[in-house]
């Protein structure tokens, strides 16, 4: 005769050590729970408004200059630094962490216009409109060293004086080169005093100038002539040109998908473009209610910031039509530069205000050290939150966001002035002969034209 | 370069007779060397010669051509390899055909002249293999016939050996020499031909070979032929636009290869940023290696550390390490001496208490112990928080005590004396012995200080006595608390003595008559005392009845308390007496302690009684008298006494039934209306089974004689005769479906409403409204009909809306999903951990992107990836919850077989 007898190894449910887990185990056969979905459900409304009531996105402002912050670089070589550029000629390197200025770039005339750092760190370059470019050797010494405020001002490597006030730098990623934009653009390499090429294109300002950071030869840049024109460095020439209703104040690229960049544009709206396909847009991203001034794409290409003259901070993802977030002090001024951190968990915001921000690209996120267990349940929270955003009550929890009144109010009435656009396009067609206004879509509305 | 080019070909040009012989060699060169691509440059460059030569070659007579041959003879060496060649090239017709008009094309500029000068002919050679190459000129002419046919080549058949090539140039060129004449009078030619730039024959130079290449050359010579004029350079507007052009195809071209990478990471389920980091130094070594030392402190220890000698000594056996070790000798004196006091003072501490603790004087220990007290005390008064623990400390020896009884006399010692008796012991033991119990008493008396709530009784009775209240309040108080002692008393005696003497029968019987009769007595005593509190009442009704009731209600609470208390206490005592019946002190002892407390609490009932002997007239004697008894007798006496105080008492009431109303019964009156009880029960228990008994009979009796068993339908009728549940039901849920479907409502006419005349209200109401009506009702109608419980009679399903559900659904399918089906499906499964595994529940959860803060994200580096490979999302497989727009139903769906997988 058989018997049966359950057998079970002792591994099963012994543990190797006092502090482990007690093993549990279940019987996961669904019939048995009958109510999982609406304990997830429950779990997914809970994980929403403890988001919503741990985000607190602000972790400090950095006040030092006494004039408006005009741009930003950061060192993409060390965390921790990154560097601003005043209207009044002030350039200084913060410590992050610690929120203190570390050193000091004392030396331009006006206002510092570009600001950009080596891809080695080693190196910073400002140009602004005193019309000069300098390259400032960037101190490798830590808060620490830098007690003494008598020191800590560097000297620049060299000083370039050039024929025009200049409105941008950027370095080229892994490389020797770089692109200020003034009157034209100009290609320097570092060790040359003079640009090694440049590129004049129709006779408007270059507003801005951006190295495709996965493609390092190629650039694009923006102008005053609300084009946006993108030039090859391989055959050292200018390949296309796009021309929009408004201007562009500054460009992004995607650093995960080099074919792609967004524009950051007056009219309110981001445009993210193909560089392969530039009649139309791929998306449009919308929220904000005044000209966006600054873009910056996170290091994971997912998401991106953008500081907008309306006094806010958004942020979007690569793909999506509004913003993810939005973030706003009372004293928060004009955003005139934004910047994604190298490890992309904080965005920094430089404003006219004179202060620069530092805030949590995720609001709510649990700074320091997770323990296993604990990134586990917040990974879980995370996916049923997700899971269930489309259901109204989680969503009306995550999408709900606190706006200042005059920025709620302008949203408002720019709404209702689309609404009514989009009303008299409808009538205008509905009254003229079928087929003789055709619907354009918003991605190519606003391109004009693109030029060879 | 261009220059020297130039420079060569003019000299060419002079020695022409040569240029003309190489042609020759040339063209057998050329015929034979097919595919040899080594010999392409050469070839090249002979070409260009003739090229030149060719500007004025084609013109000399046939007769000179032959001088100039036979003065310039072909290299040997060549030849011959070339004969080798030729010889494998002859089965080739293929190639040959092509080679054929490869000869013939007159193109100068094509080949580069400097290289020339390898294969330059000496003057004086002598071409003697001529005819041999002739021969194979002949072959490969008639191969050409043979393959081509083309008009030119059969022309040349007929002539001779010799002319025969510059006739077959002639006649292809003829047009074209022409036209060269035209460009040699043109000045611009110079410039035109000179210049070192890539020509298109140049370029059409390595499609040799290739099919279709006689075709292109054809087309090339006739655009050759038309002598175009030179365009203009196209204005700089336009060249950059077309420079532009070319560069954005060109980085179009070079950004395309990023494509599949790119799709790649945004089909992933999870891109990963975490991976590959350098942490620096991982190793316990390498991280103290970096150390560097920054304080004094550290920096001392670092100098230690880094001495040399240390060091050497440390690399070799450690032995020296023992030398360098140096101690002063004072160091080492002064720890002896320290060490060496210490243990002395140990010692002395040591014996000194040993000392103390031989001494056997009693007076001496007693003299310490109260010092020890004193110093205590004193330092309790002085120091609260030494008087705190003090009071703890007493507090838990209470609490010891109550626990353990250890001075109760239950220890051994004391069990023995008190067998012996304690008349036998001595004066010492007895002391001892009341010692104990006085301890005890001590410890196990409630303390005031700890505010207790029992002992604010009195208290509060005395609180009740300062009150500002009238005499006859206070009347009435002290009567109640009179009439509870006796109450109290009463209750007492049904305690009866289970042992001893008093255990006895006729003992018993004795006591119970003897209590009967208290009992009758206190019974008298109570109703007076009800008489005279009614009295108080009656006197007092007018002023206050109220505040009195409440008084005299809350006064009958604690005098109840009381009583209970010190009944228990009595029974305590009697037990003990029982215990130790023989011995008279203890109990003495027993009551003493008792009285103490016994006196505490009843000190108003002193009062009282003072009281109502005033008031009424009572013999005041007697009450007084009983209640001291109670309170001062000892033990077993005292149930007694009180009877035999009644009887003096000689007043009696007929207020029997009120005090057995108070439900303070006495246990003889207990029992029989107990026994009464029963009795009644019992015959209630006879009656009901008698009734019983009854409806059975009147059952049987009814169906026996003519029963007939009823069908189910007949007895469900007659069951349910009364209610029609059907008809209940159907107006059920006509209601219901008038709550969910409700009827229109009738148009009605608001008078004053549109009545300016009387003619509307003749017309009636008007037709619009009618119609309207008509609709809804046709819609509720049609509504109705569509319910789904429309064609079931004995169903409602309900189609209200519910509120709670709505939560739970979206107003409208959610961006990413295509189908209702596809979202329902993405959300079916739940991902927690209590409802999978561990080894899924990772896969299922993980985000879409992980990343680590703190950790620099580089920009994308490319990588060959196979668009074709199938995504290995593989390791990290599990969840797509993806963001992207294309084709989410397939990757819902993707999710689901794996899960299954799972």
């Amino acid at each position: 005769m058989k018997v049966k007898v359950i057998s079970r190894s002792e591994d099963e449910f012994t543990r190797e050590r006092s502090q482990d887990l007690q093993r549990v185990f279940r019987n996961f056969d669904p019939s048995l729970r009958t109510q999982e979905k609406a304990t997830e459900y429950v779990r997914a409304l809970n994980a929403a408004k403890v988001e919503k009531i741990f985000a607190r996105p602000f972790m400090g402002a950095m006040d030092g200059h006494i004039d408006a912050v005009s741009c930003m670089a950061k060192n993409p070589n060390h965390l921790k630094g990154i560097f601003s550029g005043s209207m009044d000629g002030d350039i200084r390197l913060w410590d992050i962490a610690s929120r203190q200025t570390v050193c000091q770039f004392p030396g331009h005339q006006g206002a510092v216009r570009g600001l950009t750092a080596s891809t080695d760190g080693r190196i910073l370059i400002s140009c602004g409109t005193d019309c000069t470019v300098r390259l400032w050797n960037v101190p490798v010494a830590s808060i620490m060293e830098s007690d003494d405020l008598s020191d800590n001002s560097a000297k620049p490597l060299a000083v370039y004086v050039w024929k025009n006030a200049f409105w941008a730098v950027d370095h080229q990623w892994d490389g020797d080169l770089f692109a200020t934009a003034g009157a034209q653009v100009d290609i320097w390499d570092r060790n040359r005093s003079a640009p090694v090429n440049s590129f004049e294109w129709g006779h408007d300002t270059v507003v801005s100038v951006r190295f495709n950071p996965g493609e390092p030869n190629v650039l694009a840049t923006s102008a005053s002539d609300r084009s946006i024109t993108l030039y090859d460095l391989r055959m050292s020439s200018p390949a296309r040109k796009l021309i929009m209703k408004t201007k562009t104040n500054s460009i992004s690229w995607n650093p995960m998908e080099p074919m792609n960049f967004t524009a950051a544009n007056e009219d309110c709206n981001c445009y993210s473009y193909d560089a392969r396909k530039l009649d139309e847009a791929k998306c449009v991203h919308r929220d904000h209610v005044s000209a966006v001034m600054d873009i910056d794409f996170s290091p994971t290409g997912r998401e991106f910031v953008t500081g907008s003259y309306d006094r806010t901070v958004r942020i979007f993802q690569y793909n999506g039509g509004h913003s993810r977030e939005v973030y706003h002090t009372k004293r928060m001024q004009r955003v005139f530069c934004v910047k994604f951190s190298c490890d992309a968990t904080y965005v920094i915001s430089g404003s006219d205000d004179t202060n620069l921000r530092l805030w949590k690209a995720k609001a709510s996120e649990q700074l320091g050290v997770l323990l296993p267990r604990e990134r586990k349940k917040q990974e879980y929270l995370e996916a049923v939150k997700n899971r269930y955003k489309h259901l109204p009550e989680v969503k009306r929890i995550v999408r709900h966001r606190h706006l200042p009144k005059p920025i709620y109010k302008a949203t408002a009435l720019r709404r209702t002035m689309t609404e009514a656009e989009r009303r008299k396009e409808e009538r205008k067609k509905a009254h003229s002969a079928p087929g003789s206004m055709p619907t354009e879509p918003l991605r190519k509305r606003r391109i004009i034209k693109e030029v060879e | 370069m261009a220059e020297k080019k130039r420079k060569v070909r003019e000299e060419s040009q002079k020695k022409t007779g040569r240029g003309e012989k190489k042609r020759k060699q040339l063209l057998s060169r050329i015929l034979t060397t097919e595919n040899h691509k080594k010999k392409k440059n050469i070839i090249k460059k002979k070409s260009n010669h003739k090229g030149d030569r060719r500007k004025t070659g084609p013109r000399l007579p046939n007769a000179l051509r032959k001088a100039i041959d036979l003065l310039n003879p072909k290299p040997r060496e060549s030849d011959e390899e070339i004969d080798s060649d030729a010889e494998v090239q002859v089965k080739d017709v293929y190639e040959y055909e092509e080679r054929m008009p490869e000869e013939e094309s007159k193109k100068n500029r094509r080949f580069d002249h400097v290289d020339n000068l390898e294969y330059e002919l000496p003057e004086e050679f002598e071409d003697e293999d001529l005819s041999s190459e002739d021969d194979d000129d002949d072959d490969n002419v008639k191969r050409n016939d043979r393959g081509d046919g083309s008009n030119q080549v059969e022309d040349e058949e007929e002539k001779e050996n010799d002319d025969r090539h510059s006739r077959m140039v002639q006649a292809i060129i003829g047009m074209q020499g022409k036209a060269v004449e035209e460009l040699e009078a043109d000045p611009s030619r110079a410039v035109f031909d000179g210049d070192g730039h890539i020509s298109i024959q140049d370029l059409l130079e390595p499609l040799h070979g290739k099919p279709g290449y006689s075709k292109l050359r054809k087309r090339v010579q006739q655009l050759e032929k038309k002598s175009m004029p030179l365009q203009a350079p196209l204005p700089k507007v336009d060249r950059e636009k077309l420079d532009r052009k070319a560069a954005y195809e060109q980085s179009k071209k070079e950004i395309t290869k990023w494509e599949p990478l790119v799709k790649r990471n945004r089909e992933a389920p999870t891109i990963y940023f975490d991976e590959d980091v350098n942490l620096g130094f991982s190793t316990v070594g390498a991280i103290a290696s970096e150390f560097e030392p920054r304080t004094d402190f550290e920096k001392k220890i670092a100098s230690v550390m880094r001495d040399a000698q240390v060091v050497e000594a440390h690399n070799q056996d450690g032995s020296r390490l023992l030398e360098l070790n140096k101690i002063s000798i004072e160091d080492v004196k002064d720890r002896q001496n320290r060490l060496a006091k210490m243990r002395s003072l140990l010692f002395r501490h040591e014996m000194k208490a040993k000392h103390i603790k031989k001494i056997k004087s009693k007076t001496y220990h007693r003299l310490l112990k109260k010092d020890k007290m004193k110093a205590a005390s004193t330092e309790r008064q002085m120091d609260p928080e030494a008087a705190k623990e003090y009071a703890m400390k007493q507090e838990f020896k209470r609490a010891e005590e109550r626990m353990r009884l250890k001075h109760k006399n239950s220890s051994k010692w004391a069990k023995r004396i008190l067998k012996r008796g304690l008349n036998a012991q001595d004066e010492g033991t007895r002391a001892a012995i009341s010692e104990q119990l006085h301890q005890h008493t001590l410890l196990t008396r409630k303390m005031n200080s700890m505010k207790d709530s029992s002992s604010s009784d009195e208290d509060e009775d005395d609180d009740e006595d300062d009150m500002p209240g009238t005499e006859q309040d206070e009347a009435s108080k002290l009567l109640t608390k009179a009439k509870e002692k006796t109450l109290k008393v009463i209750e007492e005696e049904d305690e009866m003595p289970q042992s001893g003497v008093l255990s006895l029968p006729f003992m018993v019987r004795g006591l119970k008559k003897r209590k009967e009769a208290a009992y009758e007595e206190a019974k008298l005593v109570l109703q007076e005392y009800d008489s005279s509190l009614k009295q108080l009442e009656d006197t007092d009704e007018l002023s206050s009845p109220k505040v009195d009731t409440s008084c005299g209600r809350r006064v009958f609470g604690m005098a109840k308390k009381n009583s209970q208390e010190s009944t228990n206490k009595k029974k305590s005592d009697n037990i003990v007496n029982n215990s130790d019946s023989e011995d008279d002190l203890e109990p003495k002892e027993n009551v003493d302690v008792e009285h103490d407390k016994v006196r505490a609490l009843h000190n108003d009932a002193h009062i009282d009684c003072d009281v109502l002997r005033q008031e009424s007239g009572l013999d005041p004697d007697n009450v007084f008298k009983s209640f001291d008894d109670i309170v001062r007798d000892p033990g077993p006496k005292t149930t007694y006494e009180v009877s035999i105080f009644a009887p003096d008492s000689s007043k009696k009431m007929k207020r029997e039934k009120e005090v057995n109303g108070n439900g303070r019964k006495p246990p003889s009156a207990v029992a029989p209306s107990l026994r009464f009880q029963n009795v009644e029960e019992v015959d209630r228990d006879t009656d009901t089974e008698s009734g019983e008994e009854m409806v059975d009979g009147i059952l049987s009796s009814a169906t026996k004689p003519s029963y007939e068993l009823p069908s189910q339908a007949d007895l469900i009728h007659r069951a349910f005769a009364g209610d029609d549940v059907e008809e209940e039901f159907e107006k059920d849920k006509l209601e219901i479906l008038n709550e969910e479907v409700p009827e229109p409502e009738k148009p009605v006419l608001l008078p004053g409403w549109g009545q300016w005349t009387h003619i509307q209200q003749k017309k009636g109401l008007p037709s619009w409204m009618l119609e309207e009506h008509e609709n809804a009702k046709k819609k509720r109608g049609d509504a109705l009909k569509r319910r789904k419980d429309a064609h079931l009679k004995h169903v409602i399903i309900s189609e209200k809306i519910d509120k709670k559900a709505a939560k739970l659904h979206t107003k409208t399918l959610p961006y990413p999903y295509t189908s209702k089906e596809v979202f329902e499906q993405s959300i079916r499964m739940p991902i927690g951990p209590e409802f999978n595994p561990a080894t899924s529940v990772g896969a299922l959860n993980r985000p879409e992107v992980v990343k680590k803060s703190g950790i620099i994200i580089k920009p994308i580096k490319f990588e060959e990836v196979n668009p074709y490979d199938k995504v290995e999302e593989q390791k990290h497989s599990g969840r797509k919850q993806r963001t992207k727009n294309k084709g989410s139903g397939g990757k819902t769906i993707n999710k689901k077989i794996e899960k299954k997988v799972n």
